[in-house]
């Protein structure tokens, strides 16, 4: 698990690399992204249409122990966490929907979580702590308001506050990966291979299918990108949160080991994800022809 | 009605003057030094980098620094007036402190296209023997080979970020270094611009210099630019546009811009100042206006223009047709079109009727298209606003006479083709040490475009055909010749022809026929040989292998043959 400290170590990265996101923005990105609604409509049917049944899916076809089955859908239900908007942006996807989609997935968690939960798993009863959804609203808006107010008092400063936030993101992503792997070495030997195949499946499901969902409503293909991760990558601190705080003992523990894998290979595929988008991004510029210009 | 009537003023908008009497200035020093006394601290010119990245210089900064600069080429480098200064950059900071500098001194600008290969550059250095040369640092690898045989006595070497507050040139500069690697150690000797300007500012402070006097010694019709275009003959051909030429034509350009206030607007500079186009109005046209005078390094891909139009209320700008059919592809731009937009210039190419209503659609503001020649500075006509003509170039600008004539130099009846010639304060003194050359398009006082036109009665012009055989692609001129020389260089290559094409998105493409002595000669090998010694622009975007080429009973290529056959086959699909 992680240690109070390096929690705040990676909130204190986190409120940095989203005030450089909010300096890449400006209030008309949102305007245009709330002007037409229909992405951000796509976005939650994905979130907590697609994401559940899959993660259901996942629970059922897999015989999984019931603590492996109640963590992989607790993790399904989860609204999009504050990495999606970091791979947004390196995706060159629209991190103003991005956000607005993190923001409404957030609020409508309070309803959805256990609304889902209900249909999918009657029996579970989960406490969902509100200083949670309300720390990850902060660590996501506060810093990009800030951050869109800077690049308006001064291009070279939100300019500069972006290259540092971008600097560090990248920091981040690869931090996590290397400094999870050798943490939980032993957790990783000890786990099942359904487990694994759960943990990767709902992401890699997620962004999969959430990019062709919007491509089928016609989404343009940059704002497809963008609801994919945003589908795909789920708030995991809120899952372990959630688990923390309606659990108790080694049911606890049993019911971390989805959304800690989950948590681990989301920032592995989300990575691979970004390269490829990056590059549909690139060939999707347009060729403007030699000459003048 | 014939065209020394001037049917075509009667088109004219209300506020347009038929004749806009005597140069305003009497050299582009006096030009800059009195703007620059009317604006102040405003903001001249703004970099900004696809990142939002920014810097600024205000019309006194530029002043002063131009003054350092000339102060440096004339008593540091120890040039004389006259003396050729090259000048090989994309639009920045450096631009209009080197060119002003440079034109303040009394020497002679010579612009040169950065994306030039080692030969090409050299080409034009043989021709207009440069005393300076001033690069940008990711350019300047190829100075060695294009200098081999004829050295430039001094270098200076600026780059993209220069003149920018220190956090965000050191970070372009470190990203330019280690990420892109597109900057390479300079291998010849050299000084950085600043270090230039300083010891510049030091020397004028120490010795008292009066800039001023070095302008004040030189005339309007003192030689200002060495403009290239290229040669018929497959040799740099540098057009002679004096101080007055310049200002006429920058003058006569502004006369028809509608709407705008001196000293309040935003204006884009996405096209590079080392055109003609971009040169006379923007740099010089909008620095008149007193204007903010945003500044792009590279538009490719579009994409890294939004920065610059989030981050200014931008007013105006010039673009060629690529430009704006480009821009009305984009999503962010016709998502949110600049609001603040008056007025747009078109110029470089023909502006497809199309493109120009998708643009006023998505802008509601109008595109006014010039056409004109590197020759005459280079604006000769326009399309009048709400009196536009598809198909037509429009009407002579102010103080400007267009005529048909045929092989004599008569005026042909108004209705028949004839060769397109000009009248006017903007056409040049000559071509730098050609005079054969400049005498094949200087007859009679009329200036002789190469171009075949038609008149209607009202005075718009139509052109109908080109005499050269000059290919015009996206705004660049391009010699046929220049093109078979390099392809027969090739030891696969036994002969070629190359022609321009109609072609959709740049106006014309180059077309090579070749007859290849090696049968396993591909395109992608033509293709590959050219880009080694071309720009992209010159290289064919189209091959056709040929066992033979029509020739007259000589032995010359017939080129309108080939063309005639292209044109019919185009027609057919």
């Amino acid at each position: 698990m992680v240690s109070p400290l390096e929690q705040a170590v990676l909130a204190l990265m986190i409120f940095a690399i989203m005030l450089g996101m909010g300096a890449s923005l400006t209030p008309r990105d949102f305007y245009l992204a709330l002007r037409r609604p229909y992405g951000l409509m796509i976005g939650l049917v994905s979130q907590y249409g697609f994401m559940p049944l899959i993660g259901f899916l996942l629970a059922t076809l897999l015989a999984v122990p019931e603590a492996i089955a109640i963590g992989i859908l607790i993790m399904s239900c989860m609204p999009g966490g504050t990495t999606s908007n970091i791979f947004t942006y390196f995706s060159k996807g629209n991190l103003a929907l991005s956000v607005l989609m993190t923001v409404t997935s957030t609020v409508a968690g309070v309803v959805m979580i256990p609304l889902v939960l209900v249909i999918y798993a009657t029996a579970l009863d989960l406490e969902i702590p509100r200083e949670n959804i309300i720390a990850t609203l902060i660590l996501l808006l506060v810093p990009v308001g800030i951050g869109m107010v800077l690049r308006k008092i001064n291009a070279n400063i939100g300019a500069v506050t972006e290259f540092f936030g971008s600097v560090l993101g990248v920091v981040f992503i690869l931090f996590l990966i290397v400094s999870w792997i050798p943490r939980n070495w032993q957790f990783l030997l000890e786990t099942s291979g359904s487990t694994y195949v759960a943990a990767i499946g709902i992401g890699a499901a997620g962004i999969t299918i959430g990019y062709f969902f919007a491509r089928a409503l016609k989404l343009h293909p940059r704002n497809a990108r963008t609801v994919a991760l945003e589908t795909g990558i789920q708030n995991g601190p809120l899952a372990l949160a959630i688990i923390v705080f309606t659990f108790s003992g080694e049911e606890a523990d049993a019911l971390t080991a989805v959304p800690v894998l989950y948590s681990l290979f989301i920032v592995i595929i989300a990575t691979l994800v970004t390269f490829v988008f990056r590059r549909a991004n690139a060939a999707a510029e347009q060729r403007l022809p030699d000459g003048l210009l | 009605m014939t065209s020394a009537e001037r049917p075509w003023t009667a088109f004219y908008g209300a506020d347009v003057r038929p004749d806009i009497g005597d140069p305003p200035y009497r050299t582009i020093g006096d030009l800059i030094r009195s703007v620059s006394e009317t604006y102040g601290k405003a903001p001249a010119f703004t970099a900004c980098l696809p990142n939002g990245m920014n810097g600024t210089l205000s019309f006194t900064q530029v002043d002063q620094m131009s003054d350092s600069f000339a102060v440096y080429l004339r008593e540091v480098a120890g040039l004389t007036q006259g003396d050729r200064v090259a000048l090989q950059m994309p639009n920045g900071l450096a631009f209009p402190v080197a060119a002003f500098g440079i034109l303040k001194a009394g020497c002679v600008l010579v612009n040169i296209n950065p994306l030039y290969t080692a030969e090409e550059m050299s080409k034009q250095f043989v021709d207009a023997e440069p005393h300076a040369l001033v690069i940008l640092d990711m350019f300047a690898d190829k100075v060695p080979q294009a200098t081999r045989g004829h050295p430039i006595p001094n270098i200076i070497v600026t780059r993209i970020a220069e003149f920018l507050p220190a956090l965000p040139r050191g970070i372009v500069g470190l990203v330019q270094k280690y990420w892109d690697q597109s900057v390479k150690p300079v291998e010849v000797p050299h000084i950085r611009l600043p270090d230039a300007l300083a010891a510049g500012r030091a020397h004028q402070q120490a010795e008292k210099i009066e800039v001023d006097a070095y302008h004040q010694s030189i005339g309007p019709d003192d030689v200002a630019c060495l403009q290239y275009t290229g040669g018929t003959t497959g040799v740099a051909k540098g057009a002679m546009l004096t101080h007055s030429n310049l200002i006429m034509n920058m003058s006569q350009s502004m006369e028809l811009i509608s709407g705008l206030k001196k000293g309040e607007e935003v204006a884009l500079t996405a096209l590079p100042m080392y055109h003609i186009f971009a040169f006379t109005v923007n740099l010089l046209g909008f620095y008149w206006l007193g204007a903010r005078n945003v500044l792009i390094p590279n538009p490719r891909p579009l994409s890294t223009l939004k920065r610059a139009f989030e981050n200014y209320k931008i007013t105006w700008m010039s673009g060629v047709n690529t430009l704006f059919n480009g821009l009305t592809n984009e999503l962010w731009f016709t998502d949110s079109p600049p609001k603040h937009l008056k007025f747009a210039s078109a110029g470089g190419m023909a502006l497809q009727s199309l493109v120009a209503a998708r643009w006023e659609e998505i802008t509601g503001k109008p595109v006014v298209q010039g056409y004109g020649l590197t020759e005459t500075s280079p604006v000769l006509t326009f399309e009048p606003l709400g009196k536009k003509r598809p198909g037509t170039i429009g009407v002579p600008i102010p103080s400007t006479l267009l005529a048909c004539l045929d092989e004599e130099g008569r005026e042909v009846a108004q209705g028949q083709p004839g060769e397109i010639a000009a009248k006017g304060p903007q056409v040049m003194a000559g071509y730098w040490n050609k005079p054969d050359e400049t005498a094949k398009v200087m007859k009679d006082g009329w200036f002789l475009t190469g171009d075949i036109g038609v008149m209607d009665a009202d005075g718009y012009f139509t052109i109908v055909d080109r005499k050269k055989d000059m290919v015009v692609v996206s705004g660049f001129n391009v010699y046929p010749n220049e093109i078979e020389d390099c392809l027969t260089t090739h030891p696969g290559i036994l002969e070629s022809a190359v022609i321009g094409v109609p072609d959709a998105s740049t106006g014309e493409v180059v077309k090579a026929f070749v007859v290849a002595r090696d049968p396993s000669l591909t395109e992608a090998d033509v293709r590959a040989h050219c880009k080694a010694h071309l720009t992209a622009y010159k290289i064919p975007k189209r091959v056709e292998f040929r066992t033979e080429l029509p020739k007259s009973n000589v032995g010359k290529i017939l080129r309108k043959d080939l063309r005639a056959e292209e044109l019919a086959q185009q027609a057919a699909e």
